[in-house]
Order: C-alpha cells, then structure tokens, then sequence
C-alpha cells in the first residue's frame, strides 16, 4: 500500500468523476454515494499517508516518479513532505465534509459533485507535486471547476437585486463587466476570481519558464533545481518577485486579495469551504516550494516585503470583516486577514514561526470550514446572509449554534484547538525579527473576536423574525457528520499535537538550514517593519 | 531550366496517396450523377472511406519511412509532409462527418459539396508537398479553388454570397502577390527549390520577394494583419466548411511557411524574427482583444483563430527544431479543439437554426453533453490543464524561451489571460443563464463520432502527450541542424531582449 498511497489520494477522486459521468442524472442519492465514497477513500488514505509519515527520516516520503515527456524533461513526480502532508490532509477532510454539507443541493447534483470532486483532486495534486510543470498543472486546473461552481450554484450577495433591471443585465455582459467593481453577482465573483487567479498563475508561469531556462538543466524536477541550479543577482530578483507576486495572488496577499471575499460570498458553501480552506493555501505552498527550495538566496533578502503586506493583510482584512453586513464576507475576509498570519511566520524565516505557519495553514482550513458550512447551513434555512435581517436562530437550530461557537473559538485561537497552537508558533517564532507586526498581530487578533462574536451575536441571538420559524437544525448523521468531523479534527490535535509537530519540523529544518547557509544573515539588527 | 521526366515505378509510389484521393473523388462525383436516387449521405460515408484508405497508406509511409522527391524537386515526400498530410486528411473525414446533417438542409448540389471538399484536401495534401515556388502557387490556389466554391454555397443567403465574394477578391488579390513575389525571388536568384533558394546575400528585390510571399501566405493563415477576410468568410460560409476552413489550410500553409523560413531562409533568421514577432504579437492581442465583444459564436471563434494563429507563429518566430516541433504539436491539439468547437456550433445550429452566443443560454439543461464538450475545447483553445491546448502552449512558450523571446512569451501569456475571458462568457451562457426554450437536444450518430473524436484527441494530448511528442520530434528531425537552442553555459545575468 505504501508505495501507492499518494496515487490513492489523488486518483479517488477523478475516479469518482469517471464513474459519476456513467450515474444517470436522476438518481441523486446513486450520485452522492458515489462522490462520498471517493471521498471517503481519499481522506482515509490521507490519514493513513499523514500518520505513516516517518518524521525521523524526513524529506519526501511515498514518492511516485513516471517519466512523462523525456523531450520537455517533464515527469509525473509525486512525494509529500511535512509541509505537503498536513496540506493534503486538510483537503481531503474539507472534500469529504464538503460531500455532506452540500447534500442537499438539488439542481444538477451530478455537476455540482464532478465540479466539487475536481477541485478537491487539483488542489491535492498541487500539494504533492515535486515537479513544477505538474505543480503548475494542477494549479491551474484547480481554477477553472471553481468559475462553474461560483456561477452555477453560487448566490447573490444582497444589495444585486437592486441593480438587475434589464439595463443592468446588458452592462454586465459586455466589456464593462470586468471593470463594473460594483457588481455583486454570483457571475461577477465567478468571473473576477477567475481572471485575478489565472493572471497570477501567468505571471508565475513567466517565472518558471525563467527557471527552466537559466538553470540549463531542462528540467522542471524541483529537487534537481534545488541541489543544482543556482540563481543570483538581479535574475534571481526578478524570478522570484514573478512567482511570489504569481502565486501571492491566490493567498491572497494584500493588495491581490480583492477576488477572494468575493468569491466566497457567491460561492457555495462546500466551495467556499475548499477555496478557503485550501485554495488560498496553494499560494502559500506554491511559494515554499519554488521560492524557498529554489532560489533560498532570494528569499532570503525579498521576504520583508511579505513581512511588510502582511500587518496590511492583516488590519485590512480585520476591519472591513467587522464592518461587512453579510456572514459569508465576514467570513471571507477574516480569512483574508488571517491569511496574514501565515506570511508573517513564512517571512520571519525562523524554526518555529514556519512550523506555526504551516501548522496554521491546517488549523484555518478546518476552522474556516467550519465557519463557511455553518454559514451555509443559515443561508440554505433562512435564504439571507444580512446580519441585520438575522437574529434569534440559536432557538430554531441549537446544534448548529454550538458548532458556530466552537468555530469561532477555533478561528480565534482559543487553547485547546490547533489553532492555538500554530498562532502562540508563529508570535513567539517572529517576535525576534519582526516585534512590530508580532504586535499588530495580537491587535489581529482582538479584531477577530471581536468581528466573529459580533456575528454570533447578530445571526444567533437577539430576537428572532416570524419567518425563520421554519429552519432547522441539523438533525440527521448526514448534516451532523461533517461538523463534527472538522470540529473533532481541530480538538483532537490540537489536544495532541506532537505528531503534527514532528513531521512539519522534519521538513522546515532542512529548508531554512539552506536558506540560513546559503545567504548567511548580513545584519543582526532587524526589526520594525523594514529590516 | 528543361525538365526531363522519368518515371519509375517506385517514383510514383510516392504519389500514391494523391493519386488515390484523385481516383476516389472521380467516384464520388460519378456516383453522383450516375445514381440520382442514390442518398446523399451515402457519398458521405463513400468519401468517408476513401479518405480512411488514403489514411492508412499515408501512416504506411509515416511508419515505414518512405520518402523522396519528384519532378526535379518540385514535389517531396518526407515525414513533414506526410505528417501536414495526415493532419489534412484527419481533418477533411471529421468536416465531412459533421457536414451529413448539415449537407441535408441544402437544396440543391448536395452531393458535389463533398467533391469539393475532397478536392481541397488534395489541394492541400499538395501543399504539404510543395517544395518550389512554383509548386507552391499551383498547389495554393489548387487548394484555395474549391473553398471559393464551397464559402459561397448557401445562394440563397446573402452573407454567404458575400463571404463567398470577399474570400474571392481577397484572395485572388493574394494570389497576385504570391505570384509577384515569386518573380521577384526568382529573377534575383534564378532558383526556384527552397534548398537553392538559400542565399547569402539579401539584395532588395529577394527581400522584397519574400515579403509578397509571406503576405500572401499570411492572407491563408489569416494573421494580422492579413486577416481582415477571416471574420466575414467564417461568419457567412456554411459552418462545416468554416470548421474545415478554420483548420486544414492553416496546416498545410504552415507546411510551406515551415519550408520556407528554415530552408531557404535559415541565414536571414535574426532579420525574420522580428517580422514574425511583430506578426505573432498582433494576431493574438488583435484576435484576443476583438473577440470580446464578438455576439455571434463563428465570428467568435473566427477570431480566437486569429489569435491562435498568433501562438503558432511565436513558434516559427523561435526558428528552431523545437520550434518546429511545436508548431506541429500545438496543430494537433487546434484541430481537435478547434473542430470539435465547430462541431457543437454545427449540431446547435442544426437544431436551433442559430448561431448567437445568446442563444447557447442553458445549452447545459439542453443537453448536458454538448455543454460539457463545448467547456473541454473553449478551455483547450484558452489553454488550460489538463487539456491539450495547455499542452501545446507552453511547448511553444518552451521553443521561444531557449531562444530568449520574453517579450513575446510575456504578450502570449496576457493573451491567455484575454482569451479566457471570452471562452469564459459562452461557458457562462451555456451553465448559467436560463434557457429560454428548455426542450432537451439531442445530435445525430456521425455529429456524435466528430464530438467523441475532438474530446478524445482533447483529453489524450492534455494527459498523455508522449506519443505524439515523439511523432512531432521525428517529423521535424530534417532541421536538426538548425541552430539549436543557445547552447552556452546559463548565464547568471539577465539579458532583457527578445
């Protein structure tokens, strides 16, 4: 088994796609078996791969290599390390919790799973690639189910139906559309995100042709490029601004983020859990991977500017999340904003602060899923995300409510989840380098619970209007299961977190060993905001 | 210069494809007149094999390495030619598989349309052959005579007649050119062979020769800004000819631009770069940029080729073996995209008698198939993974870049980005918006066959490109003496160029 787990992984789910063309339309319960087993078998061949994951040995374990084009110098070149392996977990339990959430999805069922199961399988493969063309591949093909999703089961944000007069319906079709910012439709979020994430995949496709053409190697193998091509000076310079700013758009830093709340607004909500969930971290990954495997001497004097965007990630992100009126742009920017957190401890280029960063990476993308599927739940039994029209719920679904409050709890970073414990990484590990934004930080995080208590407080308390009095809770194992599989996940390591510890360690003491080697540190006297 | 011709036996071997296609076309138009009760369809299928048969003897000669040339270099036959030949005859049995349904709706000449369409193909398949000057004009308007007949065919529709008529005019004008340009080059060097062609120095008149000929060549590819037929044509010509239109010439001209550029023109490369850089940089912004604001589905795709034309000559711009290669892979991955595009347009059409974009609005309750493998060739055209079309472009971004074209990569990448959102709005019609009229869409067996071809070519050139890599890599193995890829030692400077 051990040799095929991360083929497991990968290919379940375009199983799955494969066997659902051949599922008749009609038969949705056959359809939701179908992509619920593929799931299945995915996340439990994650958890298996994450647990056999040997921390002692370290590097990249379970590796796959087919040559695929000899000509191109291209090869299918699996492998996952300790910054791949929690990254594929977390997908693989938001794909199977994003199964049950969206269970009750009834137009195009069938679709909406391809779609759904596509998305998932892209983003896993981005996590395990070793070869930047299959990195790339995946990438890219992570962004296309995502506009489909959007446009076809995604919702309005409110404030649209003021503007869909027939004139309106014209303007947004034309060229206009993409510069008309204050749309609010599902189409506008589809088509928006999809131009600012393919136009960073371009830019950071630019960057990697660079690095296929000046390492002379003709190779795209990631660990080759790392052991033999060496980059300096003004290329090296401008390779990595093209892949960091390429793939910064996705995380999204400031000021790329503008897609991101957006589309999770529009999105459905077992979209919004993967886009958030993991998405955004396939930028985060994407730039470790070729940023700090392949040009350490760059990263090493570029990375203030993320130590610079990320206080702006971070505020920005915080305080438009505790002005927005709709859950799922709370939400979406508190992602947003905690998004800066992870490039602060990627920025810090220190032990502990990259193992928080990576370990924060997993814990969001549980507690952001969590958020998102309850989110979802309130718009699927009340059809409005406007905090003002809401109120009172937590006497129609108690279950739900609680589940909320754990959530935010997590998001916050109470102790006890993993949350905690990735945050306490990243602030301890940077305050050596970067004090002042180690303190915005913990502003950061009064922020947030300030703007997820004041939605707690706006969507499940005060009084309740007449006509909610139909929601409900969740009840049944089917709606119940993926709540409690995330919120089980988040406490379980958060309350063990050793393992996780271990095997993300593994992998970040060789990576910045090099980077520290390679470019050794100029000056001792860093910190404020530019050192 | 006197010809003396002798043939042998094993000369004319070399001809055997044409001579079979000739063979077969005289049947099909026989069969025509001398069955009148005959079913058009028939001569469909008629066509259909004979062109199955002149396919597997051209793979004969692919696998078995025949090759030679005839008629004192006039014509050759080398693995270039019989790959441009494959790539016409693949083309020519799909359009004549999607033509059935579209063929019965004419009134009158239906069954002359699929001489036609024959008769081009061997025009074409000449074309890939085509190794003088000479042959080049005969072949070329060989080739492009029976498309005038054939852009023109719905008489009782006017924006056929016109397309018919700006197809003529514009290319009769070409055809001047080309001929021009021929005397030019020929009273300067007295050659005629591309390979004697190859001259060191570049007097005005060779120069200005060889741009008539690259004009009109570029009125056949449709580049900018040789274009201005293209959305015309495409839009009023009947759909299954646009398909055939849109694709085969554009092979079989690329055959010859091949020749041309890196045979007789390898010594002049520094000075052609920039020609073909400026004419790849205007096809696709140009192509991508107009589209957008395109409400019919042909004109549409008329110009996302223009602009696909583009990427192809950011391959011939890098004039090198790789960029041969990928000139010919990313033909490969156009044709099944771009055929199968047409297909979906030529099936909705039959059945809804319309070719607006508006129309496609919930194309995905209609028919849920049509919809997703009209999603797979936009997103092939656009180049997006796993679909060849991605494939085929980044093997030409990988030709450019060992030849340090950034300023052309950077413009095609943005492109990408551009195109995307076009193919992105028809995808938007056929999945989101509601229909107006839900009724569900059904096509018929041979439309089915062209679909399931396109999305099989499609996905298998995106995820498995290996097979035809190697066929590419060996298609092209003449100019493995070109000047390779800048083989000094990677420099740690950047040199901003290109």
């Amino acid at each position: 088994m051990a040799d095929y787990t991360l083929l497991i992984i990968l290919f379940a789910p375009f199983v799955g796609v494969v066997v659902l063309m051949f599922v008749p339309n009609r038969q949705a319960l056959q359809v939701r078996l179908v992509a619920a087993t593929a799931a299945g078998v995915c996340m439990l061949a994650s958890f298996y791969m994450f647990f056999a994951y040997d921390p002692v040995r370290g590097g990249f374990q379970f590796v796959q290599r087919f040559e695929w084009s000899k000509q191109l110098g291209i090869a299918f070149y699996l492998g996952v390390d300790g910054i791949g392996a929690p990254l594929v977990l977390a997908s693989a339990i938001l794909l199977f919790a994003g199964i049950f959430i969206s269970w009750h999805i009834k137009d195009r069922t069938k679709e909406f799973y391809i779609f759904l199961l596509i998305l998932a399988a892209a983003t896993i493969g981005v996590f395990m690639s070793l070869d930047m063309f299959f990195l790339y591949f995946f990438y890219e093909m992570s962004v296309i189910p995502m506009y489909v999703l959007l446009g076809v089961w995604g919702s309005h944000t409110k404030g649209y139906l003021d503007m869909t007069d027939p004139e309106g319906l014209k303007k947004r079709d034309s060229v206009g559309f993409i510069l008309n910012f204050a749309a609010n439709s599902k189409e506008y979020a589809a088509m928006k995100l999809t131009l600012f994430l393919s136009v960073g995949a371009v830019v950071a496709l630019m960057g990697i042709l660079l690095i296929y053409k000046f390492s002379g190697l003709h190779t795209f193998d990631i660990l080759v490029l790392r052991e033999q091509a060496r980059f300096s000076g003004s290329l090296a310079t401008i390779i990595w601004l093209l892949v960091f700013f390429g793939f910064a758009s996705i995380a999204p830093i400031w000021p790329l983020h503008s897609w991101s709340p957006v589309g999770h607004a529009a999105a459905p909500a077992a979209t919004s859990m993967l886009h958030a969930g993991v998405l955004m971290k396939l930028g985060h990954f994407s730039i470790i991977r070729i940023c700090y495997e392949i040009l350490p001497e760059a990263t090493r004097e570029l990375m203030p500017i993320a130590a610079v965007l990320c206080v702006l990630n971070i505020i920005y992100g915080g305080f438009v999340a505790f002005y927005a009126k709709d859950t799922k742009y709370v939400i979406g920017y508190s992602s947003s904003s905690h998004m800066g957190y992870v490039f602060l401890g990627m920025a810090a280029l220190d032990y502990i602060s990259l193992t928080g960063a990576v370990l924060y990476m997993f814990a969001h993308a549980l507690a952001t899923g969590m958020l998102f599927a309850m989110a979802g739940w309130v718009y699927d039994q009340t059809h409005s995300r406007h905090i003002p029209e809401l109120g009172g719920l937590v006497n129609r679904m108690p279950f739900v409510a609680g589940c909320f409050l754990v959530a935010c709890m997590a998001s916050v970073g109470m102790p006890g989840t993993v949350n905690f414990i990735a945050e306490i990484m990243i602030l301890v590990g940077s305050w050596g380098k970067y004090p002042i934004q180690v303190i915005v930080a913990v502003v950061g995080i009064v922020l947030t619970l300030a703007y997820l208590f004041r939605m707690m407080r706006g969507v499940f308390y005060g009084p309740m209007e007449a006509r909610y009095s139909h929601a409900h809770d969740a009840v049944t194992i089917v709606d119940r299961l993926p709540l409690l599989l995330m919120i089980g996940c988040s406490i379980v390591f958060g309350i063990f977190p050793g393992h996780f510890y271990d095997v993300i360690r593994s992998s970040v003491d060789p990576l910045l060993a090099r980077i520290i080697a390679v470019a050794p540190m100029v000056s001792q006297s860093g910190g404020g905001l530019m050192p | 210069m006197t010809f003396t011709l002798t043939l042998s036996g094993a000369d004319l071997l070399l001809l055997l494809p044409e001579m079979l296609l000739t063979v077969w076309l005289c049947v099909v138009l026989t069969m025509d007149f001398a069955m009148p009760r005959l079913p058009k369809d028939r001569l469909a299928y008629l066509s259909v094999a004979g062109l199955a048969g002149v396919l597997a003897n051209l793979v004969w000669f692919d696998l078995a390495g025949i090759g030679g040339t005839l008629f004192a270099h006039m014509f050759v036959v080398d693995r270039l030619a019989v790959f441009f030949k494959i790539f016409i005859v693949g083309t020519t049995i799909l359009v004549i598989l999607a033509s059935v349904d579209y063929v019965r709706r004419f009134r009158f000449f239906k069954g002359e349309y699929y001489f036609l369409v024959l008769m081009s193909a061997l025009g074409m398949m000449f074309m890939a052959s085509a190794n003088d000057l000479l042959s080049v004009f005969i072949t070329l308007e060989f080739s492009t005579f029976g498309f005038y007949v054939l852009v023109a065919y719905l008489r009782d529709d006017v924006a056929s007649n016109e397309a018919g008529l700006k197809f003529f005019i514009l290319g009769v004008f070409a055809a001047g050119l080309l001929a021009y340009g021929i005397s030019l080059v020929y009273g300067e060097t007295g050659k005629l062979v591309f390979s004697d062609i190859a001259s060191p120095s570049a007097t005005p008149g060779l120069v200005i020769g060889f741009l008539l000929i690259f004009a009109a060549l570029g009125f056949k590819i449709g580049a900018v800004p040789f274009h201005s037929w293209i959305p015309d044509t495409y839009h009023g010509a009947p759909t299954p000819v646009t398909a055939f239109l849109s694709i085969a010439p554009k092979g079989a001209a690329f055959a010859i631009l091949i020749r041309m550029f890196f045979v007789s023109l390898a010594a002049f490369k520094p000075a052609w770069v920039l020609l073909l850089v400026g004419a790849s940089i205007l096809s696709m912004t140009y192509g991508n940029i107009v589209a957008i604001a395109q409400r019919n589905i042909k004109r549409l795709l008329a110009y996302s080729g223009i602009a696909q034309i583009g990427n192809i000559l950011i391959g011939l711009a890098a004039g090198t073996k790789m960029g041969g290669d990928a000139i010919l892979f990313y033909l490969l991955t156009y044709l099944f995209a771009n055929l199968g595009a047409f297909a979906i347009v030529i099936a909705v059409g039959n059945l809804i008698r319309s070719d607006e974009i508006e129309d496609y609005n919930g194309l995905n309750r209609r028919s849920p198939f049509l919809a997703f493998a009209m999603l797979v060739f936009l997103l092939s055209l656009a180049g997006v993974p796993p679909l060849a079309g991605f494939i085929g472009k980044l093997y030409i971004f990988l030709a450019a870049i060992d030849e340090g074209l950034y300023t052309l990569i950077a413009v095609g990448l943005i492109n990408i980005v551009i195109s995307m959102y076009y193919y992105l709005v028809v995808v938007k019609k056929m999945y989101i918006n509601e229909p107006t009229d839900p009724s569900p869409l059904t096509i018929s067996p041979p439309m089915k066959v062209v679909v399931y071809a396109g999305l099989a070519g499609t996905l298998f050139l995106g995820i498995y490109p290996q097979p035809a890599i190697n066929w590419v890599v060996a298609a092209t193995l003449m100019f493995s003496n070109l000047a390779g890829p800048a083989a000094a030692a990677p420099t740690l400077v950047l040199p901003i160029g290109g």
